[in-house]
């Protein structure tokens, strides 16, 4: 079996605040597979777009601060790389689409002229044949039109199409490692549906690994392979999707799937339908956290040991920090 | 008309007008609401679902006065508001109320919380004594799980589930019939989302209230509707109770939406693949096309569909604007 | 997603509080309000430790600084006492900057405010009106209307308010039309608040920041106005103010250079202590900043 493509070990990120140092990622770690889908999800606030950027080496320098840790692409360790070796990775080996395309692009140049840009950027071609490649590449990502639209602005475009392009600017130069963090958050289900079509689409054709940060349970059921759950900056369960949604360990991965109210289950009933699962309280300030799980006041089967000491992943492929399940197991 | 429904919208329309081209130009106008009745019965919660653009908030926005409606009447306990002058109107609100979207825009940065929940009781019951009015406050921040500390806090102290409680308890002040719900779940965690959605069904409950919900969310419609009317490009195009809807969706935009909603069945594992998803985005509104809105989008389109414009009419127990309904 | 939720503080702090505790943190604000201290209080005690006419003359004329005891800063060109003249002229011309300050906000916040509240055809009508006021030379209209009336303080603050609160006027009307559209002003009109309440209870406190800041910038502009009339002889020449002084001066400031320099850094210190104030203001109810 191929080694990950992108692995972050033990990453820590703190980011100076008016409180002092704040902890936004507390030694986490990831593995993105080739080919593969790699699904991060939590609730805001709990540190996955932190990771995301951290993967680009795009943490804001001050306030953010690698703190401890590794990230390795290809083997490679590009935790301090110089800012000449992460440009050429970002465009080249690593893309990010965003989940506002509307402030992600250039609102004064056309969608094809900032596609053909991205295209000089990293590969030797000349404006002309960059034009051309903009058009291909619209086309691959399912613009009607795609000589017409290239001409057109992102405010001429509808919310699904300026993330069509994003995505087109993203895959122009065959990367290796698309992160993608909320990328359909901002779009109507239809146009969201159509997206996720396209990303598994291309993920066929061009094997690229996609690293998908969500708060949507939904989402990542149907794109991820693996999933990882992430709460208060801490990675608390990850495993293959299936086992996370059909088998969850932790109290709050059960708590999170628990509140959602998804479709399908006794909808078609007559009468109401019983209350949701609830998680009481809220995400603790990250400044605030204590020695123990972070998860340790909101949760449950919490017990002595869960506050005076930080549970840490355990278990292979189905990787869970928690006291409560690891005595479960046993 | 409808017997017994507290509120009941008939042949609304919203109109935007939009900039002249040039001074002598024809004055173009946004069509955002078009021709949408329905009605909702006392104790009961009726979505309006639909994606962005769909009319849905303008719809109920423009029900309860707070937008300008274009032709229609409202009748709210048998009383139509759009012909009432603006103090009749103004004395009639504390029987309609809102809870809004966004909980950071909703509250006024400058009101401390207790005042902001306060207000309504100054504005529109005055002529209660002051005790009383304090004393309600109180027992509204118990209801929706606030504690009375925090009464003199300001907004931005509370994070965005809490401040959609204060939201709720200003709604709930005057003791309303009716309580226009504008996505008030969709800017939260889902963690938090679920504990707003039953802290309403409770308050329904306790309360007899009746929510107009507008939501574009089927996953919340479904926990917390009881009738839905489904809305593609100002017009309702589908009106059904709950089971009905989700187990039998009759217009193709409603199966669409149902295709397309998350949900923890779908697997990549499994090899997942979507069945016919709508193609493209839904057209503009300042140009509405000819036959029926959905034509371009529809998989099932027949010549029929983009020269003649459905009717909503009955059809098994609710009602369907589509040429050639499903199954 | 935002990086860092901050905690909430369990204490009420409340937006203008916090607007000061990052003020009282921003050195150069700071140094321009204990400067405006100052300078306010020179002028408010000032003449009742140095008391005396400034219009008498004293000593020989064109005395330089420090040369003379009985005139620490020398005389004028007639022989009158140069820091009589500074203490005295600095109430006339703080107050009628203030006073310009403030009849610029009446009318521009009241304009500017139905303007962008109401819109249609009555925000057309009222910045047609702003633009009118707006393209006239601004120096040119206020001598029209102080040569209409006479001479005095007062005119002098109305003429200058006259002229600049058209900038005041939209500037209101974008905060108004940008605030309106937030969902707790149409929270307010649900829970029965009428007109008057919404615009001048929710939307204005809310549009106060940025009108704050602008205050304060007016207040110098129309200090630098005000002397520009003085300088120009249109100002009421039996009250000594700053303008005054240098336009009275000004043909002999080759032969002396202080009865012209000393009222003209008075007016520069003003200026900048104020600007440095409206600087801070800015800065502490500007929430992107804030976060430092």
């Amino acid at each position: 079996m191929a080694g990950p493509l992108l692995s972050i070990r033990d990453l820590k990120v703190e980011f100076a605040t008016r409180n002092g140092p704040v902890t936004a990622l507390d030694g986490i770690s990831l593995d993105l597979m080739p080919g593969e889908t790699l699904g991060v999800v939590g609730e805001s606030g709990c540190g996955k777009s932190i990771t995301a950027l951290a993967a680009m080496g795009l943490i804001p320098d001050p306030p953010g601060r690698v703190a401890g840790g590794s990230i390795l692409f290809d083997g490679e360790d590009i935790t301090h790389a110089d800012a000449a070796r992460l440009r050429s990775l970002r465009g080249t080996e690593i893309s990010m689409i965003f989940q506002e395309p509307m402030t992600s692009l250039n609102p004064v140049f056309t969608a094809g002229d900032q596609i053909a840009e991205a295209i000089m950027l990293h590969q030797k071609a000349g404006r002309a044949e960059a034009g051309r490649m903009a058009v291909e590449l619209l086309r691959t990502v399912g613009i009607p039109e795609p000589e017409r639209r290239a001409r057109s602005y992102p405010h001429e475009l509808s919310g699904g199409m300026r993330q069509r392009v994003m995505i087109a600017m993203a895959i122009s130069c065959r990367p290796r490692v698309l992160i993608a963090d909320e990328p359909t958050t901002a779009l109507d289900v239809t146009v969201q549906a159509q997206i996720f079509d396209l990303m598994r689409d291309i993920q066929q054709e061009f094997g690229v690994a996609i690293m998908l940060i969500s708060h949507d349970m939904g989402a990542i059921a149907e794109m991820a392979d693996q999933v990882a759950v992430m709460y208060a900056g801490r990675v608390v369960e990850t495993g293959s999707a299936d086992a996370i949604l059909d088998d969850p360990l932790h109290p709050y991965t059960r708590a999170l799937i628990g509140c959602i109210p998804v479709l399908g289950k006794a909808a078609g009933l007559e009468g109401r339908m019983p209350p949701l699962a609830e998680i009481p309280g809220i995400v603790p300030p990250l400044h605030l956290l204590g020695r123990g799980c972070a998860f340790a006041d909101r949760c449950p089967l919490a017990f002595d040991r869960c506050r005076a000491e930080r549970p840490v992943l355990e278990g292979r492929p189905h990787r869970v920090a928690c006291f409560a399940a690891e005595m479960e197991a046993a | 008309m409808t017997d017994g429904a507290l509120l009941d919208v008939q042949g609304l329309s919203v109109r935007f007008a939009m900039p002249r081209r040039s001074p002598f130009g024809e004055r173009l106008h946004l069509e955002a609401v078009r021709d949408v009745s329905f009605s909702l019965r006392p104790g009961r919660t009726l979505g309006l679902v639909g994606e962005s653009g769909s009319g849905k908030t303008t719809t109920a926005m423009a029900a309860i006065r707070l937008k300008p409606a274009h032709a229609g009447a409202v009748l709210f306990e048998g009383i139509d508001l759009l012909g009432l002058d603006a103090e009749e109107m103004r004395q009639r609100r504390r029987h309609l109320q809102v809870i809004f979207q966004d909980p950071y825009s909703s509250l006024n940065p400058r009101q401390r919380v207790g005042a902001i929940v306060r207000e309504p009781l100054d504005l529109m019951v005055a002529d209660e004594p002051a005790s009383r009015r304090d004393d309600r406050v109180r027992e509204l921040f118990g209801l929706v799980g606030l504690r009375l500390d925090q009464m003199a806090l300001f907004p931005h102290q509370f994070s965005g589930g809490q401040r959609q409680r204060i939201s709720i308890a200003r709604a709930l002040a005057t003791r309303p019939r009716l309580i226009v719900c504008d996505e008030p779940v969709s800017a939260l965690d889902v963690a938090i989302q679920a504990q707003i959605l039953n802290l309403l069904r409770r308050l329904q409950e306790s309360h007899g209230l009746s929510y107009l919900f507008i939501s574009h969310d089927l996953g919340v419609v479904q926990f917390i509707c009881d009738d839905i009317a489904v809305m593609y490009l100002g017009q309702i195009v589908e009106h059904a109770d709950r089971p009905a809807l989700f187990s039998r969706p009759r217009h193709p935009y409603t199966a669409a939406l149902l295709a397309a909603a998350p949900s923890l069945a779908r697997r990549k594992s499994a090899g997942y693949v979507r069945e016919a998803v709508v193609r493209g985005d839904p057209p503009s509104p300042v140009n509405i096309p000819h036959g029926c809105a959905f034509a371009s989008r529809c998989p099932h389109t027949q010549p029929r569909c983009r020269e003649e414009r459905p009717l909503l009419r009955a059809d098994a127990g609710g009602a369907v604007a589509c040429h050639y309904p499903l199954g | 997603m935002s990086l860092v939720q901050p905690a909430a503080a369990p204490e009420a702090i409340s937006p203008l509080r916090e607007a000061w505790i990052v003020y009282r943190r921003n050195r150069p604000a700071m140094f321009g309000t204990l400067l405006l201290a100052v300078i306010v209080a020179f002028v408010l005690y000032g003449t009742f430790l140095y008391a005396g006419d400034p219009y008498e003359i004293v000593w020989a004329p064109q005395t330089p600084p420090g040369t003379e005891a009985s005139v620490p800063l020398g005389t004028d060109y007639l022989g009158r006492d140069m820091l009589r003249g500074l203490l005295k002229g600095g109430g006339p011309t703080l107050s009628v900057g203030a006073a310009a300050a403030i009849i610029t906000l009446l009318i521009g916040v009241s304009l500017g405010g139905i303007a962008g509240y109401f819109g249609g055809w009555l925000d057309d009508l009222l910045m047609r009106v702003t633009e009118f006021f707006q393209v006239l030379p601004a120096l040119l209209f206020a001598m029209v209307v102080i040569t209409l009336f006479s001479p005095s303080p007062i005119t002098t603050a109305i003429a200058i308010g006259v002229v600049l609160w058209p900038q005041t006027a939209r500037l209101t009307r974008a905060e108004f039309l940008k605030i309106r559209e937030l969902e707790y002003v149409t929270a307010a009109r649900s829970i029965g608040a009428r007109n008057g309440r919404i615009m001048w209870r929710v939307i204005l406190p809310n549009a106060l920041p940025p009108l704050i800041v602008s205050a304060t910038l007016t207040v110098g502009v129309a200090v630098l106005f005000q002397a520009g009339l003085s300088f120009l002889g249109l100002d009421d020449p039996n009250t000594m103010s700053w303008g005054l002084m240098i336009g009275t001066n000004r043909q002999y400031v080759l032969d002396a250079w202080w009865p012209v320099t000393l009222p003209g850094v008075a007016i520069f210190l003003t200026v900048f202590a104020v600007s440095l104030v409206g600087d801070g203001l800015n800065d502490a109810f500007n929430p992107k900043l804030r976060e430092r």
